[in-house]
């Protein structure tokens, strides 16, 4: 088609028609086919040149002028689509052909004729409701609840009548199944039905909102909107076993009914705004919620960087903002006013961050602790006496000094080991002296590796003591065999074999200390499992050195046994020892640990003489060990699938990362960057910058509380809209828009605007972001009581309002997959209603070829101990979900879900008819009925358990037929599948 | 309209649930566009949605880890000349696994074959006897080197997962043409599930019906709850049949007094279709009806033909008797048993080769004698090719910068080929096809124009083919 009006372009010759007419016909078509793309308001203005207006071209770009009308050789424009040079080539992917450019050439040379105005489109943008200002809206009428004021002024209008108020039954079965996500016992509905208590109404919804089970079913929603699902995803589908932290965080927040405001910051920068509330880490879940692509983190990095940081964009403005920032990634969006850059921006926001395990601490006073510890041991590294002599510490430091002192009045007995097997496996040749040392000589290998086994003849031993010799057949003297006479001993095992057994037990050194430790080589290192590292002497040598290893626990060698050990050198090469002896010890504490020999001086001072470098080194010491018996006693630190800053292409970095640079992408093309980005947001609303102001661009953590701020900033219409409008939905099964991801052009447009603004301006004021306000108020409704089943519905209805938008009824609802199941187990009286929690998994789960597993529903094991916990405990498998779940619209959770799907099919009928889940509950359910009536009643309590209400009596008599031929089993399994189970009037 | 609650036409909508004349795009846009009522579709389009289909059914071989051109039919004479010289790139490209190595002749000899002389090397024995029925899209290019989201490409169009595939776009814009089967089925290896998992059949945004139904082609129960596991020993047959009556008394009843809503009307008969599919269903996955030599032409009985041959005359039973769109998979995700020859072409790619080749050519025979290609269209494809330089000694990497499809049957031209690549098969030279152009062409087979079949999602108007495609007419017939 283009084609061809093109080669008609052509065909027709340029003098026959007028000059305005010639820039219409031939060159802006020419512009639109070949250069909007990247520079027009439409798309993109690359380069700052924009093609679509006069002025555009006028103004001309980055470079200067477009053009100069009448002298096509002095004209940029034309420089460029000739492809001069490499740096003159557009449009840049072909040359356009030669026609084009000679008309291109002929119409700046004619002058430019140009009768286009400035394009209004920018302007427009803007106008647009959900991006106008929140203002105050008047209530239609002051009598009646605010609510049904706006929605009967618009049925009014409209010549439509409300409905009246449903009864009892059905609204508590409708008020269960919307705040529980459960159906109501037949005892529960009785029991509204029968209360005549005037505010009986408001207090079963107090009730309900007070109840944990609520935020179970509120926390669904959320995990649809943001598309959370404990694994991957994609080609490798890996479990993600720590996510379940932020589902039970979006649970436990929604029942605290945290305002909306802090609900959003936390999920963006819990770590800014709340740095003193560690538990609340599990927030940034949020952000890690969506898939994540393994095998292009690895294979495609840069690609993988721009998609992944894409699909948090994506899901951080749709869920907060029903904002679709994500069309910008190729172009300018083409209907609202989000341009390339600002999409960009978005992405810089989250360049600093990667999702991964994050370790958190599980309360405040155990963050605190582990801070202060931290800080003390950074202290004691670097003799801060600032730090180490405050009065708060004195207490432990002379705690310890005592200790100290106490140990060193009994001196420890070290008794020489025997050794009845030594060898050297690196080549050396080992002799046993006089003395009862060993002597190493012959070859010196560049690695060595002695093992050397003795009874220890103690009742139990606590600590090992090396010694290395001085020796004058070494060189140096020794006491190792390098040419200077240093040694490594890069790592050291013990194992004890008590007699009789075969396997040894390996024993778990506690400490380290050395009378002298080399420069970076201390004596830690010989038992910090790195082969690389160890404990040396230089330049100390020509002399004789000790070390001692202390266990965690005494060893009892009652029994008898062999002690084994192993003394490492590894590394540098020829670092071996040259003379050894080891000797055991049953002293108690750590009277048998070595000071170094500043402190020893130190100590041994009379207290009152001690200098404050004395003092410091004593409290350094002492506060050391404090420190690290503190932190070793704290509570593990819990782990939650996040972001941080650690964490780039799924892997743990050694340290945290700058933010990685964003570019702007020419068509969203990683091979085409255009230029770099500041982090920022959309610039649409006014009043609120679009790019960040951040004291520090480079901390990353600032750019994710930037966007909280703007979010949640009172003035930004969109989130506030968002909100209640989603919430809305759920109470009604549509929004007032009915787009809850998108209020732009693309979306739907409010059926009651001054109510969502309404509802807007209440839940950010009044309401202080309370959900559970915002829920009593739309549930105290008459517009939420009505009933959804009329006599007879008038042509007029149907008419005007087929779909019910104005609410001139009210909507009946599917029960969703979880309700589903959840209501279904209830009935059944297995409902097991823990909360919190580890996911269970509800499938057979075995290898697969690679790293994904293949799980298998149809053998799950129906009767286990974790089949009947609520559904949004299940582990949901991104990439293998539940075909169950499925077949009632549990969402693909690669998307964002602000709505279930309803789909109707024979395969979902066959599902709920024969599937293992609804057959097993059929069963239960008569089970359950058959222990608590007698068999004449059986058949009314199953209805009284699925409907709630009794059977009529053509009901109850041909459920009797069918009951008595086939059980009461197979007539569950009917029930289960009805309608009336299955919708909520 | 997602959720349909009161809106839409009765009558229509039950005939989108699976048991009418059109899909629920044909209705919603038709209605929405306001070119015909909801309620009727044109005959004079024959089933198609915007113009006269010359495709009503498909059967789409899809052979997971990229299967190598330039070892099976996009013969590469200058690799013999070059072969162990180092004319690669020299820094890894995004999306290879490994630094390329030389470049790397084929392992196998090429013949040409049929009338129009196709080159086929010789791990193709059966289908190179087929090369006159077969349209071959010589330059196919993916946008990533990546399996899953190379995968997702060649099925939705996207490289991110979340989108619906072919086979649920097809399902959502024609509905189906029988109540009994499933009307998109797939039919994955034995050996397990493709990469992405079940993603490449996913119906993504579209309402869950439209997904492709995964059938297990070697179990007792192939669509899974056709019926009731046989530890419910309630569930007799009997109480099946005069339960399903029950729920259809009790619903009529219901719906009586919920008047105006096509919801519950649709469940009422999707009750009835399900029991439909219970009588029809078990014969058309029964193979154990076809002759025993049929039989043997697919293959089955032989170790390495077994699974697929069955697969492959299971699809020809299914396509026979209405099912819309047939998947086969070729080789489960993972490094061993499928197409992603990393280690070694010469040991690697001839037992896969032989595992689909004589399964491939009885299909095509089979259909061609039975005129099922007279409405019936095949495809081969995989989700990218592979290098023309060595990985490792003799493998190959993965490249999406040019690989090879193949069409046979209805409304394509046989015996020719469209497009090629560069003179090492390294990338498309001409006749550059995307997945887009892929797609927009079956669509058009069928009757649809793509950039009319369209679902807004999250605004955006969302198509199988995003912002792209053409059709390529070149191969029409």
């Amino acid at each position: 088609m283009k084609c061809w009006s093109f080669v008609l372009l052509v065909l027709l010759l340029p003098s026959t028609i007028c000059a305005d007419d010639f820039f219409t016909s031939k060159i802006e078509p020419l512009f639109r086919e070949r250069c909007f793309e990247c520079h027009s308001h439409e798309y993109s203005i690359e380069a700052g040149l924009a093609l679509d207006s006069r002025s555009g071209w006028e103004n001309g770009g980055d470079s200067g002028t477009a053009l100069v009308p009448g002298d096509p050789e002095s004209s940029l424009l034309i420089k460029k689509v000739r492809w001069g040079d490499s740096d003159h080539q557009m449009p840049p992917d072909k040359k356009l052909p030669a026609a084009e450019i000679e008309l291109l050439e002929e119409w700046v040379k004619r002058g430019a004729p140009d009768p286009r105005k400035m394009s209004s489109q920018k302007s427009d943008a803007l106008d647009w409701w959900s991006l106008k200002p929140l203002k105050p809206v008047v209530i239609p009428a002051s009598d009646i609840h605010p609510i049904d004021a706006f929605i009967h002024e618009k049925l009014n209008a409209n010549d439509l009548k409300p409905t009246a108020i449903a009864d009892r039954r059905t609204l508590i079965r409708r008020l269960y199944l919307d705040l529980h996500g459960l159906l109501p016992t037949p005892e529960e509905v009785n029991a509204f039905v029968a209360d005549s208590d005037p505010q009986a109404w408001e207090k079963l919804i107090d009730k309900m909102l007070e109840s944990p089970h609520y935020g179970e079913r509120w926390a669904r929603h959320w995990l649809d909107v943001i598309h959370y699902a404990d694994s991957h995803g994609c080609e490798h589908d890996v479990k993600r076993p720590n996510a379940w932290r932020f589902r039970d965080y979006v649970i436990a927040r929604l029942n605290a009914d945290v305002s909306w405001e802090r609900f959003v910051r936390e999920q963006l920068a819990v770590d800014v705004f709340y740095p003193n509330e560690p538990q609340l880490i599990p927030a940034l879940g949020f952000i890690a919620s969506g898939p994540l692509e393994l095998s292009r983190a690895s294979t495609a990095p840069v690609t993988f960087d721009y998609l992944d940081r894409d699909d948090i964009v994506t899901q951080t403005m749709a869920a907060f903002a029903s904002t679709t920032a994500n069309c910008a990634r190729c172009h300018t969006h083409k209907f609202d006013p989000i341009t390339q850059e600002d999409y960009y921006s978005l992405q810089a926001v989250f360049a600093g961050v990667g999702k991964g395990d994050i370790e958190y601490d599980i309360n405040a006073q155990v963050l605190e602790r582990r801070l202060e510890m931290e800080s003390l041991l950074t202290a004691a590294a670097s003799l801060d006496s600032e730090v180490l002599l405050q009065s708060k510490y004195d207490e432990i430091v002379n705690q310890w000094t005592h200790d100290w002192e106490i140990t060193q009045a009994t001196p420890v007995q070290w008794n020489p080991l025997e050794a009845d097997v030594f060898l050297a496996s690196g080549g050396a040749t080992l002799t046993k002296q006089d003395d009862g040392s060993i002597f190493a000589s012959g070859t010196i290998a560049d690695q060595e590796q002695y093992t050397f086994t003795s009874e220890v003849r103690l009742i139990r031993f606590t600590a090992i003591r090396l010694d290395v010799l001085r020796d004058d057949r070494h060189p140096e003297g020794g006491p190792g065999r390098a040419a200077n006479g240093n040694l490594h001993l890069s790592e050291v095992d013990f194992h004890w074999f008590p007699d009789g057994e075969k396997t040894p037990v390996k024993l778990t050194i506690a400490h380290a200390s050395a009378d002298f430790d080399q420069e970076g080589w201390t004596s830690s290192r010989a038992i910090d499992g790195d082969l690389k590292t160890g404990w040396a002497i230089y330049p100390e040598v020509n002399k004789s050195h000790f070390i001692v290893f202390e266990f965690s626990e005494p060893i009892d060698t009652t029994q008898e046994g062999r002690l084994a050990i192993t003394l490492k050198q590894l590394y540098p090469p020829k670092h071996v020892i040259g003379r050894f002896r080891v000797s055991a010890t049953d002293a108690e504490g750590t009277s048998t640990r070595i000071l170094p020999e500043n402190i020893q001086i130190a100590l041994q001072k009379p207290e009152d003489s001690r200098s404050q470098a004395d003092r410091t080194l004593i409290a350094a010491m002492a506060l050391k060990k404090h420190a690290r018996q503190t932190l070793s006693e704290l509570p593990e630190k819990a782990v939650v699938y996040g972001v941080s800053s650690s964490w780039s292409h799924a892997k743990k970095l050694p340290q945290p990362m700058e933010p990685k640079v964003v570019h702007l992408l020419r068509r969203g093309d990683i091979d085409k960057p255009i230029r770099e980005v500041s982090p920022g947001t959309i610039s649409a609303i006014s009043g609120l910058p679009g790019r960040f102001e951040l004291s520090n661009s480079n901390q990353e953590s600032l750019r994710r509380a930037a966007l909280a701020d703007w979010l949640v900033h009172r003035e930004n219409p969109l989130t506030w809209r968002s909100i209640v409008n989603r919430v809305w939905q759920y109470h009604f099964r549509h929004g007032i828009c009915d787009t809850p991801n998108d209020f732009g052009r693309m979306g739907g447009e409010p059926t009651h605007p001054e109510l969502l603004d309404w509802l807007a301006i209440w839940f950010r004021d009044q309401g202080q972001g309370s959900l559970k306000e915002l829920h009593r108020l739309i549930l105290t409704s008459d517009t939420w009581k009505q009933a959804s089943i009329l006599e007879s519905v008038s042509d007029r209805c149907l008419e005007v309002d087929r779909d019910n938008r104005l609410l001139w009824r009210m909507n009946r609802f599917r029960l969703d997959a979880d309700s589903f199941r959840d209501s279904t187990l209830r009935i059944s009286g297995r409902l097991d209603l823990t909360v919190g929690g580890e996911g269970i998994e509800q499938f057979v789960k075995t290898a697969g070829p690679q790293a994904t597993p293949v799980l298998d529903y149809t053998q799950f094991d129906w009767n286990s101990k974790t089949a009947h916990r609520r559904s949004i405990y299940r582990v949901v498998w991104r990439g293998i979900p539940d075909p169950f779940m499925e077949a009632l619209d549990f969402p693909d959770l690669a998307l964002l879900t602000p709505k279930r799907n309803f789909s109707v099919s024979a395969l979902q009928s066959l599902t709920l008819y024969n599937n293992n889940f609804v057959l097993h509950a059929s069963g239960w359910i008569a089970d359950r009925v058959k222990s608590e009536v007698p068999a004449e009643q059986q058949v009314e309590r199953a209805v009284q358990l699925c409907w709630q209400r009794e059977p009529t009596r053509t009901e109850l008599k041909s459920f009797e037929a069918y009951s008595t031929t086939h059980g009461l089993r197979a007539l569950c399994r009917v029930l289960l599948n009805s309608n009336e189970y299955l919708f909520i009037d | 309209m997602i959720e349909m609650q009161h809106g839409i036409d009765r009558r229509n909508f039950l005939g989108n649930i699976g048991g009418g004349l059109c899909g629920i795009a044909m209705a919603h846009m038709l209605a929405r566009d306001g070119v015909v009522s909801a309620s009727s579709s044109d005959p004079a389009l024959k089933g198609g949605l915007h113009h006269v289909p010359k495709v009503k059914r498909i059967i789409q071989l899809f052979m997971t880890g990229g299967a190598s051109p330039m070892d099976t039919f996009d013969y590469k004479p200058e690799l013999e000349r070059l072969h162990g010289q180092k004319l690669g790139p020299t820094e890894k490209p995004e999306g290879f696994t490994a630094m390329p190595g030389p470049l790397m002749k084929s392992p196998f000899k090429f013949k040409q074959y049929g009338e129009c002389g196709r080159w086929v090397s010789d791990v193709f024995p059966h289908k190179a006897k087929w090369v006159d029925e077969m349209t071959f899209l010589m330059a196919m290019v993916s946008k990533t080197n990546v399996h899953g989201p190379g995968t997702y490409m060649m099925n939705s169009g996207f490289l991110l997962p979340g989108f619906p595939c072919m086979g649920a776009w097809i399902s959502y814009a024609l509905g189906n043409l029988t109540d009994n089967l499933p009307t998109f089925v797939v039919l994955p290896d034995a050996k397990g599930l493709p990469y992405n998992q079940r993603g490449p059949f996913s119906s993504g945004f579209l309402p869950a019906v439209h997904q492709g139904t995964v059938i297990n082609a070697t179990s007792n129960t192939a669509i899974p709850d056709l019926f009731a596991d046989e530890q419910f020993e309630f569930a007799t047959d009997s109480a099946n049949r005069e339960g399903l009556a029950l729920l259809n008394e009790v619903n009529q009843s219901h719906a009586e007094q919920r008047i105006n809503d096509s919801r519950l009307d649709a469940r009422i008969r999707s009750y009835e279709l399900a029991a439909k599919m219970q009588l029809s269903a078990p014969e058309a996955f029964d193979i154990s009806n076809e002759s025993q030599s049929t039989q043997q032409a697919y293959g089955l009985g032989q170790n390495e033909t077994d699974d697929f041959g069955r697969r492959c005359l299971l699809a020809r039973r299914l396509i026979e008797r209405d099912t819309r769109f047939v998947q086969i998979w070729s080789g489960p995700q993972g490094a061993t048993g499928n197409w992603d020859n990393h280690g070694s072409i010469p040991n690697e790619l001839p037992p896969i080769a032989r595992s689909v080749d004589q399964p491939i050519a009885a299909l095509i025979g089979d259909l061609k004698s039975r005129g099922l290609f007279e409405d019936t269209l095949l495809i081969w494809t995989t989700e990218f090719g592979r290098t023309p330089f060595a990985q490792g000694g003799e493998g190959r990497d993965h490249n999406g910068g040019s690989f090879v499809t193949w069409f046979a049957g209805a409304g394509v031209k046989p015996g020719i080929a469209h497009g090629q690549s560069d003179e090492w098969g390294y990338k498309a030279a001409e006749g550059t096809t995307y997945c887009y152009d892929f797609h927009a062409t079956i669509l058009h087979l069928l009757g649809i124009d793509h950039k009319r079949l369209t679902f807004r999602q999250n605004g955006i108007d969302r198509r199988l083919t995003d912002v792209h495609g053409h059709v390529i007419h070149e191969i029409l017939d």
